[in-house]
């Protein structure tokens, strides 16, 4: 039982980590290039679940001043931190898109295996 | 007003940055001459701060004046000083090559372009030395990443684009796993702050070790894919073989650099000594080093493109600078901070010298270098003093960076490290002599006429000159920078 509570206690962390490699797995095998951009999305997300979870105060408010007194606050500085890092995601994922897109255009494919045979022909005739 | 100086110097960048659009119209001649001049406006208030710094201590500024507990601090100690110092001056040199390079692949329009995204790099490059802080230089990171994946990516071909979108896949997965590092840290310590980040793991790490270890696995790995430290370094020689030639030069001789900086910061500033011998990451790091040094060189030796050699060249030399760190040594750092600057001066000789090649000559394979020493004397020139350099003749400076290197390893009573290192120089020996053997004495000599230079842009020409220069001034009066050197390192605070 006592491990169920650790689970259910700490559900966070472990969500996070188990998002985290789930999208480097995504990452590292998947061929399809879109997938893998998929995976660096999901990789993001378990960050800013982790970070959400370490801001978090049981039984806290949003920290929003009301004057009433005996309020506790939940931490605001992971949020901010978010914030930034999710407008940095976004902006990795458009920039790893428009490449995609290139990469379509050229080659005619995303697929990371026909990709590798391509350049290599080209290599060759070089 | 001293104070301000470093957020100066990143406003000036971003400044010319957002001013190169506006001139598009005009004579493409005059970006360039403003760029230059902004560049070396930044070099004369760099070369200011860093006196000023050595005289007395380090620069620190409050962003909107908050309290550095909850806001964004820069800290500018001798060390950032110094790399500050490099980077800018190295990257003015690469510069004046690029105003001479007008092929390689980039189109017209986007000469302006490229030189956007070269000032916006330079911005967050001098962001992530000068801050204090662990979240900002991970938004730093993130700008130096989309910047060098775009002045990859710049040039219109095939091959690039796969070469940018392994780099950014890569760089990606090392920025979230250095952010998840600052999390976990965040986590233990509740701040981000180098210094308050410091002060807190030193009183708790025994409490929360699982923690800061993990952290520090994280923040290594992460730093390491960037730096391209040996087993991370995959993404580094497409991307340095396809890249235009002066970014490749850029990226091989400062934004690597840049990243083992961070890593300096992170090993001896937030985590320090303690920490880091209680968990053996000095020899974990000592080992690293060493395969790196051995692999890259052995891979460079079976490369037939002359940049995807000189990528591979450069993950066995991040070795060397790895290991310095790894001696946990003031006389090991110094020696780091010497072969930071050293290979930086050397790698972009090369990369711009076999830029220079491929520019007049068109051609890219090791075996048709021969007998092109008597066509462009001063290129080929260039290119072996570098070579040598990084082979470790005497009268270069890389002579010096080994010699250091070598010294730090007998202080750190690691002798068999010394094996390493002259092996690691007979590996290059083996890739490097041949081209300049084949190139100067494998061929009919041709009449060469000495007052008749070779037809290349000046620009060009004078870049690596000044670097040839530059490589054999620090290797013959390396007190010029060693001393300084030597008392940055001095200043982490060693037991």
């Amino acid at each position: 039982m006592q491990i169920i509570q650790v689970f259910v206690d700490n559900i966070n962390f472990i969500g996070a980590v188990a998002l985290f490699l789930i999208g480097l797995r995504t990452v590292v095998t998947k061929k399809n290039l879109i997938k893998r951009i998929m995976g660096l999305n999901i990789m993001g997300t378990s960050i800013f679940l982790f970070l959400v979870a370490i801001g978090n105060v049981t039984g806290g408010v949003p920290p929003i001043l009301s004057g009433e007194e005996g309020v506790t606050y939940i931490n605001p500085i992971p949020s901010v931190l978010i914030l930034t890092g999710i407008v940095v995601v976004v902006s990795i994922t458009v920039y790893s898109l428009s490449l995609t897109v290139k990469i379509y255009e050229m080659y005619g494919t995303i697929n990371q295996d026909e990709l590798t045979n391509l350049i290599r022909e080209d290599d060759l005739h070089d | 007003m001293i104070n301000q100086l470093p957020i100066i110097n990143m406003l000036l960048f971003l400044a010319t940055a957002l001013i190169i659009p506006l001139l598009s119209r005009r004579k493409f001649n005059i970006t360039l001459i403003f760029g230059f001049n902004m560049l070396a406006l930044v070099m004369t208030s760099s070369f200011f701060m860093l006196f000023h710094i050595a005289d007395n201590g380090a620069i620190i500024y409050q962003f909107g004046g908050h309290d550095s507990r909850i806001g964004i601090e820069f800290k500018v100690d001798l060390m950032a000083a110094i790399i500050s110092l490099f980077v800018v001056g190295l990257t003015t040199v690469i510069y004046i090559y690029s105003c001479g390079d007008e092929t390689e692949g980039v189109e017209q329009k986007e000469y302006g372009r490229y030189y956007i995204l070269l000032f916006i790099m330079l911005f967050a490059l001098l962001g992530i030395i000068y801050t204090n802080d662990l979240f900002n230089a991970y938004v730093f990171m993130e700008i130096i990443s989309i910047t060098t994946c775009s002045i990859i990516s710049i040039k219109r071909k095939k091959e690039t684009y796969a070469a940018s979108f392994r780099y950014v896949m890569l760089n990606e997965i090392g920025s979230l796993s250095y952010l998840f590092g600052v999390a976990l840290i965040y986590m233990v310590t509740g701040y981000t702050n180098i210094d308050f980040v410091s002060q807190s793991i030193q009183t708790i790490w025994q409490l929360y070790s699982i923690n800061i270890i993990i952290a520090l696995g994280f923040l290594i790995i992460g730093i390491g894919i960037k730096a391209a430290v040996f087993p991370f370094h995959i993404w580094l020689p497409d991307a340095h073989a396809s890249a235009p030639s002066s970014s490749s030069a850029l990226l091989s001789s400062i934004v690597v650099k840049v990243y083992i900086v961070v890593l300096i910061k992170l090993l001896f500033k937030v985590f320090k000594l303690d920490v880091l011998n209680h968990f053996h990451v000095s020899d974990i790091l000592v080992v690293v080093a060493a395969t790196g040094m051995i692999m890259g060189s052995i891979f460079a030796i079976a490369q037939k493109d002359v940049k995807r050699m000189l990528g591979y060249s450069s993950i066995s030399q991040i070795g060397y600078i790895v290991m310095g760190i790894a001696m946990f040594s003031s006389l090991g750092l110094s020696s780091a901070l010497f072969h930071i600057v050293s290979h930086g001066l050397m790698k972009a000789a090369l990369f711009l010298s076999v830029g220079i090649i491929i520019y007049k000559k068109k051609i890219k394979k090791k075996d048709q270098f021969e007998g092109l020493a008597y066509e462009m004397p001063i290129t080929m020139g260039v290119f072996t003093i570098a070579a040598l350099g990084m082979i470790g003749i005497p009268l270069t400076s890389g002579f010096i960076s080994k010699l250091t290197l070598g010294v730090a390893a007998l202080d750190h009573r690691q002798g068999f490290l010394i094996i390493i290192v002259v092996l690691s120089g007979l590996l290059n020996v083996i890739y490097y002599l041949p081209i300049i053997i084949s190139s100067f004495l494998k061929s009919e000599p041709k009449i060469y006429h000495p007052f008749k230079i070779e037809k290349v842009p000046w620009p060009m020409l004078t870049s690596v000159i000044i670097l040839g220069i530059g490589i054999l001034t620090f290797g013959i009066f390396p007190n010029l920078i060693m001393n300084i050197m030597t008392q940055a390192a001095e200043l982490f605070g060693w037991v």
